[in-house]
């Protein structure tokens, strides 16, 4: 019950934020400086198709008629052409989109394999040798992530496994050069391979996938491993645990608890490290000449080109949202001190 | 503050004074870099392109034949100035405004918060862009020159001050300085930004290294995909950009060199964040005062033990002790650490109630996690030994001292609020402990529970079941904690501070209980408190400590009657009035 009201409450705050996102959005792509018609049609075309250009786009409307057009197409999944490629951005969008989520989700799934267990280990305070060991690699991981650029991290995995060591494949996409892409399901190379049942395929994306998945899970794995860590460090030192172990209740329990406790921060940051990670895979596709939202965006940036854009910040933006809102209602669902109504 | 620098720099690791000195290298550069360059940084020299470093160019030439050393020596006057500047405008911007914002939600008028909750939406909404692309669409749409750079930048982190300064401001205004100056007659402006805003500026200072990191790591980030700082300016993103396709054919140097120097500022920038919250935060500095106070009490102890008294020595030797505590001493880490108790004998008989009082700081919680193994991670006993009849406790095994636990020895710990963990329900907490020491089914674990909560007078003990520790009182809490106890009637119960933090009567009534209901299942009591009045209302024996030891012990209305140390006696007469 409790949960419904609250459900319902942060869903009904969801629709006018998006909208408000799109709306600045529109506003903010129209004042990309260029003439799109002018872009679209050359710089040979007469002055009078290019006005005609502007009619038929709208252009010459005021911004609230242009935006409740292009919101009535949005709704009809419309969602503008490219006046570069002359694509459909929802099309570009489909083909696009599981590329970034591909990598987002494999960099998290390695955060969740490698650093969370990591971070719980050595949480304690403890004299045991290996746990040290374990301590001191860390804590310099800890320092060093933070500081390093993704795009930076990304060049130098090239330089040495592909340059010097060629064990790894090189930024040439997705696929080797002579690689064709299975047919499109999902839009996830591993996935699709493996429905097509091409296994070369297979291997060869998840060969290409190594160094910008490890680059993503590097960098922005850092701030998820040190809250868990410091927030794990302190539920194993509180009170409660100390008393419960007093009590005689039992060493996995007394840890699960404390291990409950730390989560709650850490889903928190979770949600905010996967914003971060949409920003950080414009960088890593830019390095790895990976087809994603990322580039995609970084293009239509470079051309003026106002569907895509607006499609992609759209996107990002409704996705974020989305995101927060999966944290805040895990976070309800854990913590019984979160009232249901107010802000965090 | 001189006195605080000096003391932040002596607690600090050698390697974070290293780049503490790096860092102030970065600054030095960014003041005067462009200056020390031995060669032009934007002039091409189309006949040394590409060249390795040594030599003439230290760290060789790039495409254009630009000396990469003196580019990197320059660079810094771009990023490092972006980032400050662009940070300072958020924080101008940012920490007013969320000043503002929760003055308004504090105010409780209606409006007032309907405004201030509206405003943390838009927040929201704005911050829901990813940072990276949204500077890149604002520079994109007003122009990539430096100024316009600097206003993107500015203008994503401002929202992260604005919270910041918000959250601050929002617990700062519930501290009594803030409740004083509002009775002073300050009004709401002048409060939040005369009086609270100072306080929440430390808070803003680390904010604000950490901000400039991330901004300088911005720039570059954006110069990298060619929206940011364009060349041939010495910026170092863009210098990675222009090196990066020479680094698939081994020409590393036109793209590593600068990356090394970006890395070495972010994170020079970071550790100078926590330098600073090691400045700006009592707390963390306390290491080297924590070690003055030892050496404190440790002279007063030496003094004390000066003086010839006979301390009553192991008293209450009668028949087998239950609980026979011998020579413990308890020392910070290994051998030649800090010794915070000093060898401590004493005993308690089946049965019998023992007070052990003294100030705060006198060790007597170190005394009672030593007696039950619960010693945080530096603590260590360095001799002596606990038994427990015929058991030594010291470097027992865990998993058979857990099964001792409750059962025979109960603990009750300070403060029951805080012992309980908030995640998880009385009920929970109850059946697990049940089932940690027998074989019980759900169902009787939850039917034994309730029975507990009714011996220690908890009305509705069905409802509280359910209940979290945020939903009870401090006393309830305690009768919870006291159920946890006494449920398996032990022969020892170790009672720390059982009180604190209890109003008087529900004190009274939580001793009595305890009281009675230990009386009743023949526990033998350890009662650690700082009052007198409890140790000679409920206990039969009375020891005092101070600094570690015992420094006297005897019988209740013995001691009361006739304190034969010195330190009981200044004890005593500041009971008495």
């Amino acid at each position: 019950m409790r949960f419904a009201a609250y459900l319902g409450l942060r869903f009904l705050f969801l629709i006018p934020q998006i909208v408000l996102i799109s709306f600045i959005t529109f506003v903010l792509v129209r004042m990309l400086p260029g003439n799109p018609a002018r872009m679209s049609l050359g710089p040979l075309a007469p002055e009078s198709a290019v006005e005609a250009l502007r009619e038929k786009w709208l252009l010459d409307r005021p911004i609230f008629e242009q935006y409740g057009a292009w919101l009535e197409k949005a709704f009809t999944g419309d969602l503008g052409e490219s006046w570069v490629n002359n694509t459909y951005v929802l099309d570009d969008l489909i083909q696009r989109i599981p590329v970034t989520i591909e990598i987002i989700v494999l960099a998290l799934i390695m955060v969740f394999l490698f650093l969370v267990p990591l971070a719980i280990i050595t949480a304690a305070r403890t004299k045991n040798r290996i746990v040290r060991f374990f301590q001191n690699i860390t804590f310099g991981y800890g320092m060093l992530a933070g500081a390093l650029p993704d795009f930076l991290l990304g060049l130098v995995l090239i330089f040495i496994f592909f340059t010097h060591a060629g064990i790894l494949p090189g930024p040439e996409g997705r696929l080797g050069i002579l690689d064709f892409e299975s047919p499109f399901v999902t839009g996830s190379v591993l996935i699709d391979s493996l429905i097509a049942g091409d296994f070369d395929n297979f291997w060869s994306g998840a060969w290409h996938l190594i160094m910008p998945v490890f680059t993503l899970a590097f960098v922005y794995g850092a701030p998820i491993f040190k809250m868990l860590r410091s927030q794990m460090e302190g539920a194993l030192q509180a009170d409660y645990t100390i008393y419960a172990e007093a009590v005689g209740i039992k060493p996995r329990t007394v840890f699960l608890r404390a291990a409950r406790v730390a989560s709650g921060p850490t889903i928190v940051i979770t949600g905010v490290v996967v914003m971060f990670l949409l920003g950080g895979a414009v960088l890593v596709e830019t390095v790895f000449n990976l087809t994603g939202l990322g580039q995609y965006a970084v293009q239509s940036i470079v051309t003026a080109d106002y569907a895509p854009l607006q499609g992609f910040v759209s996107f990002a933006a409704v996705f974020t949202m989305l995101v927060y809102l999966a944290v805040d209602l895990v976070q309800f669902a854990m913590d019984p001190r979160i009232k249901a109504v107010g802000s965090r | 503050m001189w006195m605080r620098i000096k003391r932040t720099l002596k607690a600090l690791p050698k390697w974070q004074l290293g780049v503490l000195g790096i860092f102030f290298g970065i600054i030095f550069l960014t003041i005067f870099g462009p200056y020390l360059a031995p060669f032009p940084t934007e002039t091409a020299d189309p006949l040394s392109r590409l060249v390795p470093p040594g030599g003439k160019h230290w760290l060789g030439t790039d495409e254009n034949g630009m000396d990469i050393f003196s580019r990197v020596l320059a660079a810094p006057r771009t990023d490092v100035v972006i980032g400050v500047v662009a940070t300072f405008i958020s924080v101008v911007i940012g920490a007013p405004l969320g000043v503002l914002v929760a003055l308004y939600e504090t105010r409780g008028k209606a409006g007032a918060t309907a405004f201030a909750e509206t405003f943390m939406r838009l927040l929201e909404v704005m911050q829901s862009f990813p940072v990276f692309v949204f500077a890149m669409v604002l520079v994109a749409v007003f122009g990539g020159s430096l100024t316009n750079i600097i206003i993107a930048i500015a203008f994503v982190n401002t929202p992260v001050f604005i919270r910041l300064v918000r959250a601050e401001v929002l617990t700062l205004v519930q501290r009594p300085f803030a409740e004083a100056a509002r009775a002073v007659g300050n009004n709401e402006m002048r409060l939040g930004f005369r009086h609270i805003f100072p306080n929440a500026f430390p808070v803003v200072m680390v904010q604000v290294s950490v901000t400039v990191g991330f901004a300088i790591l911005l720039t570059a980030g954006l110069s990298f995909v060619g929206a940011g700082v364009r060349p041939p300016t010495p910026e170092l993103g863009a210098m990675i950009a222009s090196g990066a396709k020479y680094l698939i054919i081994e020409q590393w140097w036109p793209a590593l060199f600068p990356g090394i120097a970006l890395g070495l500022t972010v994170f020079s920038f970071g550790i100078f964040g926590e330098i600073l919250n090691l400045a700006m935060e009592p707390r963390a500095v306390r290491k080297d005062l924590d070690r003055r106070r030892t050496n404190a009490l440790e002279s007063a102890a030496g003094e004390a033990a000066a003086v010839p008294v006979a301390v009553a020595a192991s008293v209450g030797a009668s028949a087998a002790p239950v609980l026979a505590v011998s020579d413990l001493s308890v020392a910070v880490g290994d051998a030649g650490g800090q010794e915070l108790i000093s060898n401590i004998s004493f005993s308690l008989a089946p049965g019998e109630s023992m007070a052990i009082v003294g100030e705060s700081g006198s060790g007597k919680s170190v005394l009672v996690k030593s007696v039950l193994q619960l010693l945080p991670f530096p603590l260590e006993v360095t001799s002596g030994a606990v038994r427990y009849g015929d058991i030594d406790l010291v470097g027992m095994e865990k998993r058979k001292l857990r099964k001792l636990r409750s059962r025979e020895i109960a603990a009750i710990l300070p403060n029951a609020k805080s012992q309980l963990n908030p995640l998880t329900t009385v009920g929970a907490m109850l059946t697990s402990a049940l089932k940690a020491h027998e074989k019980i089914s759900n169902k009787d674990a939850i039917a034994r529970s309730i029975e507990l909560l009714e011996m220690v007078g908890i009305t509705d003990p069905e409802l509280r079941l359910s209940a979290f520790p945020h939903e009870l009182s401090g006393g309830m809490a305690q009768r919870v904690c006291l159920a946890l106890a006494l449920m398996y009637r032990p022969r020892l119960l170790i009672a720390d501070e059982p009180t604190a933090g209890l109003d008087v009567t529900i004190q009274r009534q939580v001793l009595d209980l305890t009281r009675d209901l230990a009386r009743d299942a023949g526990t033998a009591r350890l009662v650690i408190t700082g009052d007198f009045g409890i140790a000679a209302h409920y206990c039969d024996r009375v020891a005092v400590m101070q600094a570690g030891r015992i420094v006297e012990a005897n019988r209740t209305e013995e001691l009361f009657a006739s304190p034969q140390h010195p330190y009981t006696k200044y004890l005593l007469s500041c009971v008495q009035v």
